[in-house]
């Protein structure tokens, strides 16, 4: 039991670096004259996603039920945010921009680092399951 | 007896020692896999520099004078817009010792045209360019038409899109290859294009015309030298025959980015000797306490058969899988964070980078993983000759 709730730890730990980070230190491109570009949205769905990832690691530290589902579906959004920077929302033209030299490959490897965590989460609750079976 | 099914054993048996030894080595092998994977990079970005500025003297109008700024502008890409008078190049070719002129103007992009900053807009004239052009023909077969731009390799179009500067559609022909310098970041047009983006800024109001109200301008000529002649001699000539023109030696702009970088590869090579001793002598430490700690475990190994040579060896290959499991782990860490904050890397060090190629980065990370693998091995050396001359019946006592 104590095994499968470590990594939703983990996970949520992961979860609120990226909701802080996509909005301080791993933010996308800040402007001087207040302007917006495209990598300002992709920041904000990175928000909402590491928002929906934290609420996802509650479940899997305070509902032992619902654990293997919510391991499940962080790994989907895991999959998600990896691909939301660059992918799915555009970012500035410019490799040596804030938003694709910091903001790209740092959510990356968080995403990439919680789905992995995600995903050794549901092996072990599959694995405690055909346990408790025998 | 099989010697590695029990060096594994004897490793997982004892998980947190196994990941402290690990640890240490992978701490090894991403010091000396990271360290010379940027001070090769930075030295295959100096390499780069140079064949890129091909020009012995680049001449550029007196408001330009900072040479800081003009250094930037290759190094790191800041954008930069000055002009002067078009008739600079055939007053340069009458000075004795000029082989070649070519001259190139610079339009910094709006930052709504593109994305949030501003672009380098760089206008060459292909006939005549030395510097970028034979850089532009590795990736462009063809010739580079009017509207047509190519684009260095950070900035993030392809071939076929359509980019707009100043509200003029401009077709993306070619991607050029990473130079590691300012000039990744830039865009290029012929001048054809480039007289078209001048008046459609001029349009906005960003105004281009120099004192003399002359309407055909350029931002930079580069010169040069014909072979033998004294470059420093040209050098002061162009200043006195021109008017209102710096003339700027490219070889003081290579010097001093030649020298930011000695003093780099001087402080990571220190680093990476400090990391390494330090490391070596903890790992001593280290083993040396396992002798201790696994004098009875050896002594056992005695009784029932094992040789001194076995036990011996023993020791060396559960050190040397320590080192090769840490040096491997290591390396993959470097690699991850290095290739993905490239640019971080770059934009921090505000000197030219280009990452080595992919043959020897694998050379680097298999040699940094037998190196921590060898230098594990190595430390336990003296544990491992004092673990297998463990006398069987003393140590057994000493446990009672």
């Amino acid at each position: 039991m104590r095994k499968t709730i470590v990594p939703g730890g983990v996970m949520l730990l992961l979860s609120l670096v990226i909701s802080i980070g996509s909005v301080t230190f791993l933010g996308p491109c800040v402007h001087d004259d207040g302007s917006v570009g495209a990598c300002w949205w992709a920041g904000r769905a990175l928000l909402g996603l590491g928002c929906l990832l934290a609420v996802i690691s509650a479940l899997v530290l305070l509902s032992p039920r619902a654990r293997f589902g919510a391991y499940l579906s962080g790994l989907a959004v895991c999959a998600l945010g990896a691909l939301t920077p660059g992918t799915l929302i555009a970012l500035c033209r410019m490799s040596s921009m804030r938003c694709r030299a910091v903001m790209q490959p740092a959510m990356i490897l968080l995403f990439a680092a919680a789905g992995l965590t995600s995903l050794t989460g549901a092996l072990l609750c599959a694995k405690e399951e055909r346990k408790g079976k025998e | 007896m099989k010697m590695l099914p029990l060096s594994v054993k004897n490793l997982t048996r004892k998980p947190g020692r196994t990941a402290a030894l690990t640890l240490l080595t992978a701490f090894l092998a991403l010091s000396v896999f990271g360290g010379s994977v940027v001070v090769l990079s930075l030295r295959a970005g100096l390499q780069s520099l140079e064949a890129r500025l091909g020009a012995d003297i680049i001449l550029v109008p007196s408001e330009a004078q900072s040479k800081v700024s003009f250094q930037n502008m290759f190094l790191q890409g800041t954008t930069g817009a000055f002009y002067m008078d078009s008739s600079v190049q055939e007053k340069a070719m009458e000075v004795p010792g000029v082989e070649k002129v070519a001259p190139q103007t610079f339009l910094a992009s709006l930052k709504a045209d593109c994305c949030s900053i501003k672009i380098q807009v760089i206008g060459i004239d292909p006939a005549r360019d030395f510097t970028v052009q034979p850089w532009i023909a590795r990736s462009l077969t063809g010739e580079l038409g009017d509207m047509d731009v190519a684009v260095g390799c950070k900035v993030e179009a392809e071939i076929g899109e359509i980019i707009r500067i100043y509200e003029q559609r401009c077709k993306v022909v070619a991607r050029l290859e990473a130079t590691g310098t300012g000039l990744d970041t830039a865009v290029y047009c012929n001048m054809n294009t480039m007289n078209t983006l001048l008046a459609a800024a001029e349009a906005k109001g960003i105004s281009h015309k120099i004192a003399s109200g002359d309407d055909s301008v350029i931002s930079a000529v580069y010169v040069k030298v014909k072979d033998g002649v004294d470059i420093d001699r040209v050098n002061s000539a162009l200043t006195g025959h021109l008017r209102k023109v710096t003339a700027v030696r490219t070889r003081s702009m290579i010097t001093g980015v030649s020298d930011s970088l000695a003093g780099i590869s001087r402080t990571v090579t220190v680093m990476i000797v400090v990391i390494w001793v330090l490391a070596l002598i903890i790992l001593l430490l280290v083993y040396l306490m396992i002798v201790r700690e696994r004098a009875r475990e050896f002594a056992v190994l005695r009784l029932v058969g094992a040789s001194r040579s076995m036990l011996s060896r023993m020791a060396l290959l559960e050190s040397a899988l320590c080192g090769l499991t840490g040096g491997i782990a290591g390396v993959a860490l470097a690699a991850i964070g290095i290739f993905s904050f490239s640019a971080l890397i770059e934009s921090s060090l505000g000197l030219p980078y280009l990452t080595p190629a992919f043959s020897t980065m694998l050379a680097l990370a298999a040699g940094a993983v037998l190196l921590s693998a060898a230098v594990s091995a190595l430390a336990s050396a003296f544990a491992a000759r004092r673990l297998s001359r463990v006398n069987p019946g003393t140590a057994l006592r000493e446990g009672n």
